[in-house]
């Protein structure tokens, strides 16, 4: 049978580095195809050469049987090859229906019935079971919603081929569950799909067929059928895994970070309403809940980017009320945000500089005004050293960095200098399972250190691996904290997530 | 083919295009291309008086295209340094009435310092609207330039008028208390090399110290600020207390080394040249020197230019659009050549 898509010997080099080395793909029809590999490995470079975002330097592309070269991503669209990127492209101050046909010149262009559109709109998102809400302003949605316009818009343009990079990172376990529903129906209808992950359990469940890349080169492709989990995750990093342990509950005594009563209303919205627990020193509490109920508000309100409207936060006794973001870092309060390119980085500095952003008024990195640029320069090689961030080079802005080296340069930043709170909201997105292990032994390393950790995240299976106790989240109101024992009851879990506050509530 | 050799092709082109059409234009007016351009280059390079005018012209359009570049570093539009050159003009005038007596190292710190200050603060109001409320600068700084250029005209007829004079113009400078002249039978004057100096300062300080570097973050991505603890409004109101500053000075020099009194047309719309000089130097201090610089020589040269071949002046100010546009849409015009890592 001849494949629907297939590339052979694709190069690639960005500043005279190679970012795809003689990497070869062929996609069925009707076929899910996992695009696995380190961070860093080329998976995004090989999708956007497929995509018409970059121009290969060498090898061929054949769309059904024929070569191929698209220029632009209208281009690929027009040929039905979508994709939705790692970070996502959505304008945040339209809707969804707009954002869903920008570009369309839809019938009656200009004056397009918007009804009309959005009707359609809703019709696909209900056949496919991927819920939004189409007038919806893109600002105000989660990024697990984001992301099911970003499908949505694919399917609107009739795509034939999705690329999918990484779309799970950002998915809860229900939601991902969903998904892949989506993703099995359009593989029934004959569409193909390739999947990017670095979960190797998804891949299992949904993929046909898998293609491992590791260090710019194609190691490896083969059916899923011949493969089992530890196989993979073999090939994947060249080594055997090591899930992290836990070991004994090393929570001290002490004053930890508590908060007491912590409502925070904005523009009307009620986004937390008297969220109080702890976090002892020593002590790892995860907070688990359905993307986009107010995880952001609590994370964001700890660290004083926005103001609390009722109760007050405490860190070792002393109230923080008032504390600037800055006055609170001091403090040694770290915080890993959800949103890298947003609120972590500053994708048009370079590695230096995006350290800077922690560092700029540290006596030992900038004295009298004046940036040393030698000592900033050593802490982001011991960084780099450290957490294995792979850069093209250490001059050039982090935009080029692939997402996964992003993410560790903020954790090398955060995670310095012994931070007393670490407020870490899905810490491992987008990570590969080689460098998710090493951020989860780094968090439990500075547990036993005495860090307070808040672990924020959707992805239940982290926090249960990791957390001492567990508090679950639902719209902005803390359903109940459980400790985290063998024998944690997860249907309770579940039901907390979905709005139930089971049992009676113990307070931390 | 390298990167740089492709963004280089693409700036030949765009010169080629400048060129074709100021041709088009000068045979469009009827005029003799030869001539022209004849007239053109030897109005800049042909004697040591008009190779200096350049450097005259070139020296505000210097300070304010660094203030511009410093604002637009910070994500702080700032339309406003006519108005902000202005009020350094007036600043630098009033120094001299008010102080009279003072030595001329004394009075040119002071009149320096209070040009600074005035243009700064010019800014800083649009700057603090925008850091505490949230108000567009872009409005504003526009704004400003009107109530600016309103004081100086009532200045002009009260406490800055010259009694003795019938026109609306200040006491003039005594000899030898402004800027030296540098070259003798020409106008150049040190306020070339005051903004030389600016410009490696701002240089300096934008890229070396901590002050600088918040405020390019600022300029980039505020939001990530914001979570990093960094002062999205110290940022703003350094940077537009520094941008309008320069643009004052670059009034002082207009009076200290040029016109020796406060007059009514002092800038022929330096202030808004300074934006396109900041653009085209790309918000960097070397970028602006060279812009400012190519700019002013553009100037000159076309007034030579009317002058040997009748050619109307206003042709440079079409190319000059021209040329801006085409550098703003480079990236979109030349996609297919630059396509690449964007
Ligand atoms: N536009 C670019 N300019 C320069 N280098 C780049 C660019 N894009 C990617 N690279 C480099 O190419 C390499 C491969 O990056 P790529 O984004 O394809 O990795 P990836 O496999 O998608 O990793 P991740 O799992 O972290 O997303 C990296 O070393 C990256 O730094
Ligand atoms: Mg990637």
């Amino acid at each position: 049978m001849m494949a629907l898509l297939e590339m052979r010997h694709i190069d690639k080099l960005f500043f005279g580095r190679y970012a795809n080395r003689d990497v070869s793909l062929q996609v069925q029809k009707g076929e899910i195809h996992a695009l696995l590999g380190e961070n860093g490995a080329g998976k995004t470079t090989l999708m956007n050469i497929l995509y018409g975002i970059y121009r290969r330097d060498g090898g061929e592309i054949f769309w059904r049987g024929e070569a191929a070269d698209f220029l632009s991503p209208k281009d690929a669209i027009e040929k039905n090859i979508g994709m939705v990127h790692q970070h996502f492209m959505l304008v945040p101050t339209l809707t969804v229906a707009e954002n869903i046909t920008l570009g369309l010149r839809e019938k009656g262009y200009p004056f397009t019935d918007r009804a009309a559109l959005s009707a359609r709109v809703a019709a696909i998102s209900e056949k496919y079971g991927l819920l939004v809400e189409p007038g919806a302003l893109i600002s105000s949605l989660s990024v697990g919603e984001r992301q099911r316009v970003e499908i949505i818009k694919l399917l609107y343009r009739g795509a034939e081929l999705l690329i999918l990079d990484e779309p799970t990172a950002v998915l809860t376990p229900g939601e991902t569950a969903g998904f892949f529903n989506v993703l099995k129906r359009l593989r029934a209808d004959g569409c193909s799909v390739i999947i990017i992950t670095h979960r190797i359990p998804e891949v299992m469940e949904i993929a046909d067929r898998v293609t491992v890349l590791r260090d710019t080169r194609c190691v490896f492709s083969a059916p899923i059928a011949e493969l089992d989990e530890i196989k993979l995750s073999e090939h994947m990093i060249g080594r055997e895994l090591a899930p992290p342990t836990r070991g004994k509950a090393t929570a001290a005594g002490g004053e930890g970070l508590v908060l007491a009563g912590i409502g925070l209303q904005e523009n009307g919205i009620q986004r937390l309403r008297d969220v109080t627990f702890s976090a002892r020193p020593g002590e790892i509490l995860g907070i688990a809940g359905v993307d986009g109920n107010g995880q952001k508000a609590l994370a964001e309100t700890i660290m004083g980017i926005r103001r609390p409207t009722a109760g007050e936060i405490s860190l070792g006794g002393r109230s923080l009320a008032g504390l600037s973001v800055a006055a609170r870092k001091a403090l040694g309060m770290a915080y890993i945000s959800d949103d890298r390119h947003e609120d972590g980085l500053v994708l048009d500095m370079d590695l230096a500089e995006n350290l800077l952003l922690k560092f700029n008024r540290d006596k030992r990195y900038a004295s009298r005004g004046l940036i040393d640029q030698k000592r900033v320069l050593q802490k982001l090689r011991e960084a780099v050293g450290e957490y294995d961030i792979r850069a093209p080079s250490l001059r050039v802005p982090i935009r080029y960095l692939s997402g996964g080296n992003q993410q560790k340069l903020i954790l090398a930043r955060e995670l310095s200098d012994h931070p007393q709170v670490i407020v870490a909201f899905q810490p491992t997105r987008g990570l590969d399972i080689g460098a998710s292990e090493f951020i989860r032994q780094q968090l439990l390393a500075h547990r036993e250190m005495g860090a307070r950790v808040l672990l924020i995240s959707a992805d239940l299976e982290e926090i249960r691996a990791l957390s001492d106790r567990i508090a679950v989240i639902h719209k902005g109101c803390i359903m109940g904290i459980r400790d985290n024992s063998d024998d944690l009851d997860m249907t309770e879990i579940g039901l907390m997530m979905a709005g139930n506050p089971a049992g009676e509530v113990r307070a931390g | 083919m390298s990167k740089q050799f492709r963004a280089a092709i693409s700036y030949a082109a765009i010169a080629v295009c400048s060129l074709l059409l100021a041709i088009l234009l000068i045979l469009l007016v009827g005029c003799d291309v030869g001539k022209a351009f004849y007239g053109f280059f030897n109005g800049i390079l042909g004697s040591s008086y008009s190779v200096a005018e350049v450097f005259v012209k070139a020296a505000p359009l210097i300070l304010a295209g660094l203030g511009v570049a410093v604002a637009f570093k910070s994500g702080f539009t700032n339309i406003g340094a006519e108005g902000q050159l202005y009020m350094g003009a007036v600043a630098f005038t009033a120094t001299y009435v008010l102080c009279p007596g003072l030595p001329k190292a004394a009075l040119l710190a002071l009149g320096i310092l209070a040009g600074f200050l005035a243009g700064g603060v010019w800014a800083l109001i649009p700057g603090a609207l925008k850091a505490r409320f949230g108000i567009s600068e872009v409005i504003n700084t526009i704004m400003l330039n009107y109530i600016a250029l309103g004081i100086v005209g009532i200045l002009l007829q009260t406490a800055l008028k010259d009694r003795a004079q019938y026109f609306p113009v200040s006491p003039t400078l005594d000899d030898g208390l402004g800027f030296s002249r540098l070259l003798k039978g020409t106008r150049l004057h040190s306020g070339i090399l005051i903004a030389l100096v600016c410009a490696v300062i701002v240089y300096f300080f934008i890229f070396k110290t901590s002050m600088g570097f918040r405020l390019r973050a600022v300029g980039m991505n505020p939001r990530a600020c914001k979570c990093m603890g960094i002062s999205v409004s110290a940022g703003l109101i350094v940077s537009s207390l520094l941008s309008g500053g320069l643009a004052g000075i670059a009034g002082v020099g207009e009076i200290a080394g040029l016109h020796h009194r406060l007059i009514g047309g002092i800038s022929p719309s330096y202030g808004y040249l300074a934006i396109i000089v900041a653009l085209l130097g790309g918000n960097h201090p070397l970028g602006v020197v060279i812009a400012a610089t190519g700019i002013a020589a553009l100037q000159v040269g076309a007034l030579a230019m009317q002058r040997a071949a009748n050619v109307p002046s206003a042709i440079a100010s079409i190319i000059m659009g021209a040329v801006v546009l085409l550098i703003l849409a480079r990236k979109t015009l030349f996609k297919r050549l630059l396509r690449e890592e964007d």
